[in-house]
Order: C-alpha cells, then sequence, then structure tokens
C-alpha cells in the first residue's frame, strides 16, 4: 500500500489537529479489548442481491462479535446521498467501513476523506481505484458473464438469435457485463444478435421493453438478461405470451425466484454471483485487519453456473445459505 | 375589477360529453389525430407494429398506467396534484403480495386496497382542513409510503402469486386481455362519476372557480378529500394489476411511475391549472404513452433519448392546445 | 388550492413575540433538531460535523435560491435536478477537453440560463402550466445529459476544478463562500432592485401587471433564467465534490429543493416568502438528514421520517395560518 506523502500529511494533520480538539475521540475498540464498530455500505435497501449482502454481513458479525451498522441511501442508488453519508460516517468514525460505491468513480474523493480520517476501507462488489483499501473483495462482472454465455451458445450449438438485456448503462457493472457478453459474440460467429436495450436492472421495465421485443421478434432463441430480477421478469412474458419454453433465458446473481425458475424449468440458468459471500468475508478482512492480521490485497470470489443439473443443491435464500470458509477462498485466491 | 376575470379560467363550461366547447374540441381532435399520425406512421416504419398481438401488448401497458393515472386526474381537475401514487403503488403491491402468497387472497386484496384509501385519505385531509399544499402533503406522503413499504419488505420480493388471482393481470377473456377490460369498465365507471354526479359536478367547479364553488355552498372540503381518495384506491387498484402481472412485487414496483402517470395526464388533455378535462382524455393519453414507448423499442432507439423525446411530446401537446386551442376558444368568445 | 382559510389572529403583543410567531416552522424544527442531537450525540456539535454539514447543504441552499424565486412567481420548475447534472457535464466535457476553465463555466452557465429562458418563455408568453413545461425540460436536459456522456462519469478532470470543493479562502470553504455569494447578489435582486419587485408582483398580481401594459412576462422569463443559471453554479461545486460529472447527479435535487423552499415559509402563492427562509429550510433538511445519519436511524426509518417531519412543519405553517 502507498500513500503519497501529501495525504499522509494531510492525514496526520487532521487527525492531530481533530484529537487536541477532543471532536474525534480515537477508539480503535479492538485496542482497548471492545466491541469494533463497522459501517457495512449497500446501494439501497429495496433489491434482493443488497439483502443477501446485509444478511452475509450479519452472519459474520455475529461471529465475530462486531456492531454492524448498515448504511444505505434512502434513494435507491443515488450518488449525492452516498457521498454525504461517506461524510457523516467519516465524522461518527467506526472502526472500517466495508464499502461498495453506488458509483466507482463518483465516490473517489469522499473515500479519500475516509483515507484522511485514517479509517480501514475494506471494498467489495464493485472494485474501486485511486483509494487506499485494505482489500477487494468480489468478482470479475466481465468475466462471469462471459462464461455463461459461452455455456449458453455452446448449449445452443453455437447458433442462433439471442437478445442481450442490459442494466442500467450508466453503470460499471452493466459496461463491464455486456463486455463480456460482447466478447463471447465474438467468438461464435453463428450467434445473431438480434437487439440489445436497457432494463434498468428491474423487473418491469424489462419485461415490458422485452414484450415489446417480442412483437418485433417472432423467433428468439435466448435472451441474455444482465441480470437475475430482470431474467425472471422475461421468464414471466414469455410464459404470458404463451412463448415458455422455446427461449432459453439466463441471467445473473442466483436470487431465490431464479433458482425457484431454473428448478421449474422455466429458466436455463444463471451464475451464482454471491454479495451474500462477499460481504460475509468483507466483515471478517474488516476484524481481520483490525486485529492486525495481514489480508490479501484482492479476494477474487469463484463463479458458479446453475442450471436444471445441480439447482437441487443450490440454497435458495441468504438465510440458509452456508457461510464461506476464509481459509478455503482465500487461500485459492 | 379585472381580477374577477382573471380568476375564471375557461368559465364555468359544463362538463358534457357532446356539446363541447370549441377549444375542447380542439383537444379531443388533436388527441385522435395524434393517435392516428402515430400509427400511420409505425405501421409504415415498422413491420411488427400493425399486428394484433402488438396492439394488444400496447393496451396492455397502457392499462396499468391509465389506472394510476385516473385517479390522478381526478386530483389535477381540482388544481391539485399528487406525487404519492407511485410509492402508494409500491406499497400496496407489497401488502398484497405478502398477505396473497400468504394464503389469504382476499384480506390482501383488501390490504392493498385500504392502504390505498388510508394514504389518500390523509393526502385529502392535509390539503382540504390543514390547508397543506397538495404538493407539500403528497410529497410528504411519498416518503412516507416509500419509508412503511422498505420496512414491511426489508429487501425482499415476493415471488409466486397463485394462478386464479393472476388473471386480473395476465389473463384473457377470448382474444382480450383481461386488464384491458379492467381499464374498460374503470373508465366507464369513472367517467359517468365525473360527469353524472353532483361530487363530479363539484370537482370541476373547484377547479375550475373555487370561489364560485365555495360560494354556491358545495362541501369543497369534502370533495377534495374524496379526490385524493380516489387517486389514492386507484393507486393500489393499479398495484393490483401490476403484480398479477408480473408475478411479483418489490418496493420498486412505484418508482418511475410517477412521472408517466402524470405525462399520461396531460396528453390526455387534463389541464394542470384545474377544472378542463377527463377521465377519458387521460386513457387516450396512457394509449399514446404507451404506443410511443412501444415505437421507440420496436425502432431501436437508444434508451438515452427515450426521456427527451417523452419531454418534447410532452411540451408539444400542451403547446399546442395553448397556442391553436386558446386562439380557438377566443375566437368563439368562451373566455370572454 | 388553499381554499379554506384559517386566519391568523395573532395578537400584537410586542415585536419579538411577532416575529417569534412569523417564523417559519423549518426555524423551530432546527432549533429543536439541534438540541436534541447535541444531546443524543456528542459528534453532532463538533466544528468538523457543522462544516460537514455546511458543505452537504451548500449545493440544495444554491439551487433552493433560484426555486424561492420561481415560486414566488407562483411558478415552480422541476428541471432544475437535470439542468444541474446537465450543465456539469457540459463543463467537464470541455475542461476535459483541454478548453480554459473560464470558457467551461460560461459555457454551463449559458446553458443553465438558456433552459430557464424556455421554460419562462413557454410559461409567461405561452401561459403554458410552469408544472408541465419543466416536466418537460426535466426529460429533454436528462436525456441531453446522458447521450453527451452515454451514461458514463465524466472523469480525469484537472486537480484545479477540485477547488471549487475542497478550496479554502479565509480559513472559510469556497462551497459555503459560494453560497454566501449566491445569497447576496439574489437578497439584493430580490429587495433592492426593479427584478426583484417584479418577482413578489406576479405572484398574485400577473394578469393585473400585464393588462396595465408592465413588461412582467419579460421579468417573468428572467427569474426562471436566474434560477437555471444558479444551478449551474451548484453543478461546479457538485462535479468538484464527486470529482466526476455525472448525468443523473441532480435528479431528485429539484424535489429536495421545493420541500427546502417550502419549509423556510415561502408559499406557493400569493407572492409570501423570502430568501432568507429558504437558507433555514434548506439547513434544516440538511440537518435533519445529518442527524437521522449521526444516531444511527436505519434507512428504511429515515425515509418515513422525512416525510413525516415535511409533513408535520409545513401543516403547523398552514394552521398557523403562514402559507395563506
Amino acid at each position: 500500500m502507498k500513500i503519497s506523502r501529501r495525504q499522509f500529511t494531510a492525514g496526520t494533520m487532521v487527525a492531530s489537529a481533530a484529537a487536541a480538539l477532543g471532536t474525534f475521540p480515537f477508539r480503535s475498540a479492538i485496542a482497548q479489548g471492545g466491541k469494533p464498530t463497522i459501517a457495512f455500505f449497500v446501494k439501497n435497501v429495496t433489491n434482493p442481491f443488497w439483502k443477501a449482502c446485509r444478511i452475509g454481513a450479519e452472519k459474520a458479525a455475529k461471529e465475530l462479535d462486531v456492531n454492524l451498522e448498515v448504511v444505505a441511501p434512502t434513494k435507491p442508488d443515488n450518488i449525492e446521498e452516498q457521498t454525504r453519508l461517506v461524510e457523516d460516517w467519516i465524522v461518527k468514525k467506526p472502526d472500517a467501513f466495508v464499502f461498495v460505491p453506488v458509483d466507482y468513480k463518483a465516490l473517489v474523493p469522499s473515500i479519500q476523506k475516509a483515507n484522511e480520517a485514517g479509517i480501514p476501507i475494506i471494498n467489495y462488489n464493485n472494485k474501486m481505484t485511486g483509494i487506499e483499501k485494505v482489500t477487494f473483495i468480489g468478482s470479475d462482472d466481465a468475466l462471469f458473464e462471459y462464461e455463461i454465455c459461452k455455456y449458453l451458445f455452446n448449449s445452443m450449438g453455437g447458433k442462433g438469435k439471442v437478445v442481450h438485456i442490459d442494466g442500467v448503462p450508466a453503470a460499471i457493472t452493466a459496461q463491464m457485463r455486456k463486455q463480456g457478453f460482447e466478447r463471447a459474440v465474438k467468438e461464435f460467429p453463428g450467434i445473431e444478435v438480434l437487439a440489445s436495450q436497457p432494463g434498468q436492472y428491474r423487473r418491469l421495465p424489462a419485461a415490458q421493453v422485452f414484450e415489446n421485443l417480442m412483437q418485433r421478434f417472432p423467433e428468439i432463441d435466448a435472451v441474455v438478461s444482465a441480470n437475475d430480477d430482470m431474467a425472471v421478469g422475461i421468464v414471466e412474458a414469455l410464459h404470458a405470451a404463451g412463448r415458455g419454453g422455446q427461449t432459453k433465458v439466463v441471467g445473473i446473481d442466483g436470487i431465490p425466484d431464479a433458482i425457484q425458475a431454473i428448478a421449474e424449468g422455466k429458466m436455463f440458468a444463471t451464475v451464482d454471483f454471491s454479495g451474500h459471500d462477499q460481504a460475509y468475508l468483507g466483515v471478517q478482512a474488516a476484524v481481520r485487519h483490525l486485529k492486525g492480521e495481514k489480508v490479501p490485497q484482492e479476494i477474487l470470489l469463484p463463479v458458479f453456473i446453475i442450471d436444471k443439473s445441480n439447482v437441487d443443491k443450490v440454497a435458495r435464500t441468504p438465510e440458509e445459505r452456508p457461510v464461506p470458509s476464509w481459509d478455503k477462498v482465500v487461500g485459492k485466491a | 375589477m379585472t381580477v374577477q376575470v382573471v380568476g375564471q379560467r375557461t368559465g364555468m363550461v359544463k362538463p358534457e360529453l357532446l356539446g363541447l366547447s370549441p377549444d375542447r374540441l380542439f383537444v379531443v381532435v388533436s388527441r385522435l389525430v395524434a393517435l392516428l399520425l402515430i400509427v400511420v406512421t409505425m405501421s409504415i416504419l415498422s413491420p411488427y407494429f400493425l399486428t394484433w398481438s402488438n396492439l394488444i401488448n400496447v393496451v396492455r401497458h397502457a392499462a396499468p398506467l391509465f389506472l394510476l393515472s385516473a385517479g390522478l386526474t381526478l386530483v389535477v381537475l381540482t388544481a391539485g396534484i399528487d406525487l404519492s401514487v407511485g410509492a402508494v403503488l409500491g406499497l400496496s403491491a407489497c401488502l398484497a403480495a405478502s398477505l396473497i402468497t400468504g394464503g389469504h387472497p382476499a384480506l390482501g386484496i383488501l390490504a392493498a386496497l385500504g392502504a390505498g384509501l388510508a394514504c389518500g385519505l390523509v393526502n385529502g385531509t392535509l390539503v382540504a382542513y390543514a390547508s397543506v399544499p397538495p404538493f407539500i402533503a403528497t410529497y410528504g406522503m411519498l416518503w412516507i409510503a416509500n419509508g412503511l413499504a422498505y420496512i414491511f419488505m426489508q429487501g425482499e420480493v415476493i415471488y409466486g402469486l397463485p394462478s386464479e388471482f393472476r388473471v386480473i393481470g395476465a389473463g384473457f377473456i377470448g382474444p382480450i386481455p383481461v386488464p384491458v377490460l379492467i381499464m374498460i369498465a374503470t373508465l366507464i365507471a369513472l367517467h359517468v362519476l365525473a360527469h353524472k354526479t353532483p361530487i363530479g359536478r363539484g370537482i370541476y367547479a373547484i377547479g375550475g372557480n373555487p370561489v364560485a364553488a365555495r360560494l354556491s355552498g358545495m362541501p369543497v372540503q369534502r370533495r377534495l378529500v374524496f379526490v385524493y381518495a380516489m387517486s389514492g384506491l386507484m393507486a393500489s387498484f393499479a398495484a393490483l394489476v401490476v403484480i398479477a402481472r408480473t408475478n411479483a412485487a418489490d418496493v420498486s414496483l412505484g418508482e418511475e411511475q410517477l412521472l408517466p402517470a402524470i405525462a399520461a395526464v396531460c396528453l390526455g388533455g387534463t389541464s394542470l391549472f384545474g377544472g378542463v378535462g377527463g377521465v377519458a382524455g387521460t386513457a387516450v393519453g396512457a394509449i399514446i404513452l404507451a404506443l410511443i414507448l412501444n415505437g421507440m423499442n420496436l425502432l431501436g432507439i437508444g434508451t438515452f433519448w427515450q426521456s427527451g423525446a417523452l419531454g418534447f411530446i410532452i411540451l408539444v401537446s400542451v403547446f399546442t392546445d395553448q397556442i391553436v386551442g386558446g386562439r380557438i376558444g377566443r375566437m368563439s368568445g368562451v373566455t370572454q | 388550492m388553499s381554499l379554506t382559510g384559517s386566519h391568523p389572529q395573532l395578537v400584537k403583543r410586542s415585536r419579538a413575540l411577532q416575529l417569534l410567531a412569523e417564523l417559519p416552522g423549518a426555524a423551530y424544527l432546527l432549533f429543536l433538531m439541534s438540541v436534541l442531537l447535541s444531546f443524543a450525540t456528542p459528534e453532532f456539535f463538533s466544528v468538523a460535523n457543522l462544516t460537514n454539514v455546511a458543505l452537504q447543504v451548500a449545493v440544495l441552499a444554491i439551487v433552493s435560491f433560484g426555486m424561492t424565486l420561481v415560486i414566488l412567481t407562483e411558478g415552480i420548475d422541476l428541471s432544475l435536478g437535470p439542468v444541474l447534472g446537465l450543465c456539469g457535464v457540459v463543463m467537464g466535457l470541455l475542461v476535459v477537453a483541454g478548453w480554459p476553465l473560464a470558457i467551461a463555466v460560461g459555457a454551463a452557465l449559458l446553458i443553465g440560463a438558456a433552459f430557464g429562458t424556455m421554460n419562462g418563455i413557454l410559461v409567461a408568453y405561452v401561459e403554458m402550466p410552469p408544472f408541465i413545461v419543466t416536466l418537460g425540460a426535466f426529460g429533454i436536459a436528462m436525456s441531453f445529459a446522458m447521450v453527451l456522456t452515454e451514461g458514463n462519469s465524466v472523469t480525469g478532470l484537472p486537480e484545479f476544478v477540485r477547488l471549487f470543493n475542497e478550496g479554502v479562502f479565509l480559513g472559510i470553504p469556497v462551497p459555503i463562500w459560494a453560497t454566501a455569494v449566491c445569497f447576496a447578489v439574489t437578497y439584493i435582486l430580490l429587495y433592492h432592485t426593479k427584478f426583484g419587485r417584479y418577482t413578489f408582483a406576479i405572484g398574485g398580481n400577473r394578469q393585473a401587471l400585464i393588462l396595465s401594459g408592465s413588461p412582467a412576462r419579460f421579468y417573468q422569463v428572467l427569474v426562471y433564467a436566474y434560477a437555471g443559471a444558479l444551478a449551474a453554479v451548484g453543478s461546479f461545486i457538485m462535479t468538484a465534490r464527486m470529482n466526476a460529472a455525472h448525468p443523473t447527479i441532480g435528479v431528485g435535487l429539484e424535489f429536495d429543493a421545493i420541500a427546502a423552499v417550502i419549509l423556510g415559509g415561502t408559499s406557493f402563492e400569493k407572492g409570501r416568502g423570502g430568501i432568507t427562509g429558504t437558507v433555514i429550510g434548506a439547513l434544516a433538511v440538511g440537518v435533519l438528514r445529518n442527524g437521522l445519519n449521526l444516531m444511527g436511524v436505519s434507512t428504511e426509518w429515515q425515509v418515513a421520517v422525512v416525510g413525516i417531519v415535511i409533513i408535520l412543519a409545513v401543516s403547523l405553517d398552514s394552521l398557523r395560518g403562514l402559507n395563506q
């Protein structure tokens, strides 16, 4: 980890000034043998993916006896509000941030302020650059989108007509996933992309866009959706139009509804991209760091494809999901 | 006193189905022409457009939007606004889905409608009795309804509604989708309410000339509470149709429903100054909106342009009403 | 909208009492919250946190100043949020492309004012409802910002842009200076110029003014243009704060600004209210959000609490007859 001299001096100045004023009592609870407080950030309180993250983090907090504060903007995915949240939490000075940015670029200055205040940052899910972080825990969006597309296209014999439903175009995850999709398409000359339209990562807009596309394309062999929430909406739209079963739908996330749909044979496959595991390991990493243990700079989680063959073995809800073993994952990474 | 002239907008035009004032006739005709133009242009541009299945698809999209904006229309007719409709839709959807999947369908429907009604009653009471500006009362309610939904759901999605319930959103009677039938029935009921009952006449009078309405001894406050309650109720009704269609409910269902609902009301020719317009126009507005979105998807127009195109269309429609309709109105002497 | 007058029956005991009675609900709210928070969380009354709140409120306050003028003319401007986003994007793209800062800033101000002028003309001369006009402009500004950036943040801004947020002059951060300057300029415009007199007069007497042949329409356009230009000023601070210009950064800000204006005691009708109240309104919104975070209220409850507080504060004002 490199700390530029300017940042370092700024950091020490802020710290000493604060200490002098007595407004920032330094309370590294672990050093004092108390219960550490960790601010755990999510992007919103509306999407089940972030609920799974929260449950993962809460499991770790319970095991490790940590005081976990879940921090989310009131307006889902609102950049300006998350900036204010970070600033407010710098004032409260918890022992660590387990952080996911709603925009990986726009939150950089705020997290730099947290760096200056000396709060350790564990970055999960969306990778940030230009900040000091203890570690990044997540997986490569472009890679797993590529993997599931390859899996899908192979199952189609390498040819067919495909519709791509994108997420929120401005989101980095959507851009990376689109890259992965495009990479896979390039490798399969028999695959024809009929259309690529955004579904805002949400079920209803995705279903409506797809219903309109169904009118345009009477024959669609497969749909690649940038997340499961949209994929399930598309599956519903296909069945409502009496076209269920003819089109293979794949998504990403492994949310309970999608797993259910795969078990019922309505959906083809999804990628298990576990927010639950990322968050669990994020809190683990924070505590290990506070105890002075060495944490690797990057922890990339393995992803696996869920389809009809293994769907019965997958835990349906984040509550039931077993927690990952730190040694196993970090050993692998 | 010049002010008296000023206070009247289009005068006390009696709401009648036919015998519309010339400027209103322009609004009605222009909407039908716009509808025709869109249909003709789209049929030329896209071979998939003028198919039975696509047109059914369009009205199916228009139906929940209409239900949401129909109640809002009544509010707008009184020169008010209801910003909470999307949030109330989200809250009602969550309550209904939770109880219905829990095996209490009747209770679920009642709870959703009750929640919508309650939110509307609070809005109406604040506006009518506490004189809170409608914009603020309903903006506050937007936050409250969202908050209650967040607290209730804790980030969960409820999935898998029984197929008997799903009929109202995804079913067909013959070739006609059930939501479209619901839309037609609602349209008739609200049209009769607005044009054939004292309550309806009161709604128009309050928007057209509030002072006169009060002086004539009309129970203005009760009428106001009524329209906001109807708006909340219709939002929760729309919620039932939406969850029946998507087979799932989460708190974000109502997000981004507000602006299209307001747009449908305006495209339908209801004036935000109050007193002029009606639910029939809103039905046309909702269909125009659904047609435009369908058209943009069929033509593959990028989403970045979609909100701008929508904004532009709203501006053009109200602009022509104001310029052309206003001129016709003045020529015929309706606005003195 | 306010058809039922509860008439203010203020007993004129003394000037001080009267002043107290005329204070908007936001002032009481601000006072109550400050006292409560000082007890509830030790961090609240620290220099660091108060600076924090002031910085957080700066953009909201600047946008709310323009919104106040628009609302005084019985109008509303829903497009200010997306216009702020667009101005930031334009400024960002120009400086990244190597244009001098002055030109980038000028272009952004021009675009803000141009959107305002378009809104103003449609409202003042075509007599379209402000709600609809600015809703249309909302969509158009958002589309422009999205198309210009293809939905991405504009990054790689030169270091000096961050001075808009991090710069300190005479010990006070630049955003606070900017807010103070915007306040002073708006205050002078509003209370010491013809522009200000027209702003107040248009609310409530617009038709009479027009019939009497005075240039009320022209001044109404100026009000919207000024609000648009202030949104551009807000965008500079916002862009510096994020060190990036994001096309959707302003969306939702317009509603917060309207809430701040109304909480500050400005009425939707008859040109009643003023700019000082708006400062209090914006601060009340800022302190409320900051306080809820510091107290560790869960997000779900925060959402509901914000709504309840807005409704309560404005209801109290209405019942006291302040919003009539």
